[in-house]
């Protein structure tokens, strides 16, 4: 199998003169696929059906709509959307990081999906914030810093989450948008090229803010539930719990973001570097390795390793949270190995998955703050929660179709790119892509499209 | 007439067969003697209907001896007494009003020439049993307030060996002697009593379980000083030192003079406590009573309440969306495997096929053909 | 390498941006490790559950104090309670073991930390300790409906408002409106036995003394709850029976706050460390950027397209 591959590579490699290989220097945007399918719009049904919800859950109050009671105070809104999905959109930070700071420099292919998936997640997690907020007309107080409470992991998280969305993160996703003017009308290339050198100079500042920024409310998230004390489990209670909720986010973001490019590759049949993968996946790997020597050795000091051998539900989410991650870490050890995009896949799912559990079980799973209670989210919040995870689903599909996000050969531009200039790709999809050469002159009529 | 009776006696006979037995008995000699008294037992007693006291000493006892309401006095009333005494040897109930004087062999009281605590012990020598009506036979009563100069106590101090029953109150309500008399007088037995000899069915539970005001109470309404608000709407006593949670008594279901609402708290004064050895008299007036507490039923909130259910619905949602989450991750997986190859190949394919079309297309002069 | 005086200067003064930034929003206390004050004119609740009596005086007393409608939620006839909620901010408990040995009724009402967990997690200090009084008070045009107070308090006492469009949070405030009026709370003003008392926090400490002192062994432990437990607390109970068995926890002398967040506030005291890792990453950045630049330029020049950062 592996052989097959790297005879395919060699023979693509041989056999184009031009820009050989499927390796990825470029992004493009993918085309030939409607905007408007049936999958969209079953994701904009569900996505309205979530603002309705969400305008009765404001006039109705948070009871009849959610689970959440008197001794659960927060449900799937705040420690699902928030906590886990924020962390899968970590993107930015963790894979930018392994780019920009430790210089890897093959995963500068997927920074563009990175950024993007991150700014998805954290638009949606914060909207759900706000309505998950049961008096959101005083978030005015954001705005003045002498009211910030400096002791409260809250507010950093909501301070620091928000001046992250709106500035670095979004500020780092406007080039493809730029591009696609670029592109798009002549007339606009001065204007975009000012303000594209307006943006080159202050990227330093932003790029680091968009790493520092992340490092400190992804940390914080893990310091809301120090201050619960003893009613978290002390299998996840540790004063490591920042640290670890931090690396848990590196690992999980890989997951989505390589995941994600892969799923997007694997749909719109796109051509996958397995050496940014590799890459990826080997990071990842290390990462998640490093993540559970952590967590066993604080578990290990703590001497709270007797409670793992309970028989009863903490017990059971702790070693389902450590067996997914370390046969996720182990699948993608084994994916590098080989080359392989399966084991990568399910690794990364798995991996990812035992993240989501982890990042989410203090505040629900694992939290006891009275014996007689429980939380089960009721179907309403299921359905706005699933409803804001759809608007981002719907926005990347939006996006990737509309601007140069996902990685690809060199080649591929040269066939998608002059899509920019057409407010309509024109070609439908009739197969792989209908292949043909256009440059920047020629107009797709000649060509014979459909 | 049965219904003093019955208070005791409520499973056992019907009214026409304790009527046929207090009938036909014999009527038993009573032997009533006062001591250190204010006569307000008896003064209660006068004041029964069901018997009357015309009836009672008329048809249901033979009172024998009794300072108030006896005819004779002087030597002749000591004349009875002894005679009484001599008849009925043995038979007859002994029923003492009053505490008796102690203290320096019993001088601060006596009758005919004779200290009442020799009196009472000679008398009670021969009585069947003795019954302590009130307080102040019961264990002392208001001679024995402090600094208590006469060393007052109760019968049951001086009088060993015989059954005594003490009816406590002050007065006691006088259905308490009568039900005990009538159970005497148609059973031939006596009431079940405490560990004070106290019959339980008059003196088991305290005021405060059965007070009316209860209520006021357990809401928190209380009256706070004598006219106020509360006071005036009939609140609970308790904060002017009511002693109902500490004074086994049946007052506050029975009352007094037939009358409903005749009582201490039923007219706003805070019971005094008069049935209780070390409350009356030697509590403050206002102080309040620590209450003590039965086992409280589970109707309390218990410390951790219940939070939160499962919802059937939300679970299959969640289950249907992991499923579909997981299905599709299932399958996509699968396709990695075969979608790689597939799609390195037609990438090379369709390479080939456009470098071929771009040739194509771009040949103005024979020289491509060639390369082709 | 050299470097310009220019240079110097730009990056001292981009580097003393953050440090600015750090200075105005940081210095707002973030000590670690100081000992907790007590206001200067702390009062405070006494309760002692070996008088108390269940009578729930306090209950309803407490409803009408604070203008709250009876919360007859569980039981339509009556005002019942099962708990603390958004009507109830104070409520008696029963602790009744099931082998018969002693029970003990709990009032449970707000603790009046001397350094509340609540206060400490609350974003934009809706909840804060009034600094001479020391009473935790809500107030309604700072809170955004978090509800993060209910999971830090450690005893789990403020109550959000689940229904409707402007829900509040509800607890117990000792009720200022009547200490402003020289009233004395609701629930210690009806008290039939007096199991709950007000006052001053020391005058009430040393009342707390007193009995124990008077009664030696009718205490659990012969000790006052919130003399230290928690770091101190302005509701203080003496008990027959454990504190924990009451739903009191044994958190010790630290306060929630000081025990969990100490690295946190370490971290961030005075956004020293946030700002000089920015720096730092600036730096890191810089260079890299520049490097990813210049490749950027070759391959623009080598495919003639434009470069995608």
């Amino acid at each position: 199998m592996s052989a097959t591959t790297t005879n395919a590579t060699a023979t693509t490699r041989a056999a184009t003169t031009s820009a050989p290989s499927n390796r990825w220097e470029r992004n493009v945007p993918v085309y030939g696929f409607p905007v408007v399918n049936g999958f969209s719009l079953g994701l904009l049904a569900l996505i309205l059906v979530a603002f309705a919800l969400s305008g009765y859950r404001e006039l109705a109050g948070l009871g009849p709509v959610s689970g959440m009671n008197d001794a659960y105070g927060w449900g799937i809104w705040k420690t699902f959307n928030l906590m886990v999905l924020t962390a899968l959109g970590s993107g930015a930070f963790a894979v930018g990081i392994a780019a920009w700071v430790f210089r890897r420099k093959r995963l500068h292919a997927l920074m563009r999906m990175a950024l993007l998936t991150s700014f998805l997640a954290y638009a949606c997690g914060l909207l759900l914030l706000g309505i998950d907020a049961g008096r959101p007309w005083n978030f005015y107080w954001i705005v003045f810093p002498w009211r910030w409470n400096m002791h409260s992991p809250l507010a950093e998280v909501a301070i620091c989450m928000s001046i992250y969305a709106m500035i670095p993160l979004a500020v780092e996703n406007i080039p493809p948008v730029l591009e696609r003017l670029w592109y798009f009308d002549s007339r606009l290339r001065p204007g975009v090229e000012r303000i594209e050198k307006g943006l080159h100079y202050f990227f330093p500042w932003i790029i680091a803010a968009a790493y520092l920024l992340p490092g400190m409310h992804q940390s914080s998230l893990g310091a809301l539930m120090l201050l619960a004390g003893e009613r978290v489990h002390p299998l996840w209670q540790t004063p490591w719990l920042p640290v670890l909720y931090l690396g848990a986010a590196t690992f999980m973001s890989f997951g989505c973001v390589a995941g994600t490019t892969m799923l997007c590759c694997l749909m719109w049949k796109r051509a996958m570097d397995m050496e940014v993968l590799d890459e990826a996946a080997r990071i990842t790997s290390w990462l998640i390795f490093g993540w559970m020597g952590l967590r066993l050795l604080d578990i290990l000091f703590r001497g709270a390793i007797g409670t793992a051998f309970h028989f009863d539900r903490f017990a059971g989410v702790f070693w389902l949270e450590m067996i997914l991650i370390s046969v996720g870490a182990l699948l993608l050890r084994r994916s590098v190995r080989d080359h392989a995009p399966q084991p990568m896949f399910v690794g990364y799912i798995l991996s990812s998955l035992g993240g989501m559990i982890y990042r989410f079980s203090p505040t629900t799973l694992a939290f006891r703050p009275n014996p007689q209670a429980l939380y089960f989210p009721a179907t309403i919040e299921v359905l706005v929660s699933l409803g804001f995870i759809s608007l981002g689903i719907l926005g990347f599909l939006v996006a990737v179709k509309r601007f140069a996000i996902l990685p690809a050969p060199l080649s591929e531009w040269h066939d998608m790119a002059s899509y920019f200039r057409f407010r309509r790709p024109y070609i439908r999809w009739t197969g792989y892509f209908k292949y043909g050469h256009f440059g920047e002159d020629e107009t797709p009529e000649a060509s014979g499209s459909d | 007439m049965t219904a003093p009776v019955g208070l005791s006696l409520t499973t056992k006979a019907t009214a026409a067969q304790v009527a046929r037995i207090v009938g036909k008995a014999r009527r038993p000699s009573v032997i009533w003697l006062h001591f250190q008294d204010c006569t307000g037992c008896t003064e209660t007693l006068l004041r029964t209907s069901a018997p009357d006291v015309g009836h009672l000493i008329l048809d249901v006892i033979s009172l024998d001896y009794h300072e108030t309401l006896m005819a004779a006095s002087g030597a002749q009333a000591e004349a009875a007494l002894r005679s009484a005494i001599e008849e009925n040897a043995g038979k007859f109930v002994l029923v003492v009003e009053g505490a008796i004087p102690a203290r320096d062999d019993g001088i601060y009281m006596e009758m005919g020439g004779r200290p009442a605590i020799q009196v009472v012990k000679e008398v009670a020598a021969q009585a069947a049993g003795v019954i302590a009506i009130g307080s102040c036979a019961s264990w002392g009563g208001i001679p024995s307030a402090d600094p208590n100069p006469t060393g007052a106590v109760g019968v049951d101090s001086v009088i060993s060996g015989k059954p005594i029953i003490n009816l406590p109150g002050c007065p006691p309500n006088p259905y308490n002697l009568l039900a005990v008399v009538l159970e005497y007088v148609t059973m031939g037995r006596l009431p079940e009593l405490d560990q004070y000899s106290r019959p339980k069915f008059a003196y088991e539970r305290v005021i405060h379980e059965n007070c009316p005001r209860r209520a006021h109470f357990d809401a928190g309404r209380f009256a706070a000083a004598f006219g106020d608000e509360g006071h005036r709407k009939g609140w609970c006593l308790y904060k002017l030192g009511c002693k109902g949670p500490v004074t086994h008594a049946a007052c506050s279901t029975r009352q007094f003079n037939e009358i409903p609402g005749v009582w201490p708290i039923g007219i706003g004064a805070p019971c005094a406590g008069c049935t209780e050895k070390g409350v009356l008299w030697q509590m403050g007036t206002f102080e309040t009573v620590p209450i003590h507490l039965a086992t409280p039923p589970d109707t309390y909130p218990p410390i951790f309440s219940t939070e939160g259910q499962f919802k059937v619905g939300a679970a299959a949602l969640v289950g249907a969306i992991a499923g579909a989450v997981g299905g599709a991750s299932w399958v996509a997986s699968q396709r990695f495997q075969s979608s790689m190859e597939a799609g390195t190949t037609r990438i090379a394919a369709d390479r080939a096929h456009a470098e071929k079309a771009k040739a194509s297309s771009e040949k103005p002069t024979g020289r491509e053909k060639e390369e082709n | 390498m050299s470097i310009t005086r220019r240079q110097l200067f730009t990056g001292i003064a981009k580097a003393g941006i953050p440090a600015a930034v750090a200075v105005t929003v940081g210095t707002d206390i973030l000590h670690a490790g100081e000992p907790i004050p007590v206001p200067s004119a702390a009062v405070g609740l006494l309760y002692d559950a070996s008088v108390c009596i269940g009578c729930k005086a306090c209950v309803a007393a407490c409803a009408e104090a604070n203008d709250t409608p009876p919360d007859t939620r569980r039981d339509a006839l009556h005002q019942a309670p099962e708990d603390l909620n958004d009507l109830t901010r104070n409520v008696i408990k029963l602790y009744k073991p099931e082998d018969g040995s002693a029970f003990s009724f709990v009032k449970r009402q707000c603790m009046h930390c001397l350094d509340p967990a609540c206060a400490a997690g609350c974003p934009f200090q809706a909840l804060h300790k009034n600094p001479e009084s020391g009473i935790v008070e809500w107030d309604a045009s700072k809170c955004i409906g978090c509800r993060y107070c209910t999971i830090t308090c450690p005893y789990h006492i403020p109550r959000f408002q689940w229904v409707g469009f402007n829900p509040r949070v509800t607890k117990c405030e000792l009720c200022k409106d009547r200490l402003a009026k020289s009233l004395k709370p609701g629930c210690t003003s009806v008290c039939p036995t007096g199991a709950v008392i007000f006052g001053p926090r020391s005058v009430l400490l040393l009342e707390a003394k007193q009995r124990i002192a008077k009664n030696p062994g009718r205490y659990y432990q012969n000790r006052v709850y919130g003399e230290f437990d928690n770091g101190g607390t302005q509701s203080l109970y003496l008990s027959k029976v454990p504190f924990e068995k009451l739903g009191l926890p044994e958190l010790g002398p630290e306060s929630v706050p000081a025990r969990t967040l100490r690295w946190q506030r370490r971290f961030y005291q005075y956004f020293a460390l946030p700002a000089v890792l920015y720096a730092g990453l600036v730096q890191v950045i810089r260079t890299s950027l520049k490097g990813h630049e210049q490749e950027a330029h070759e391959r623009e020049k080598e495919t003639g397209l434009r470069a995608q950062l």
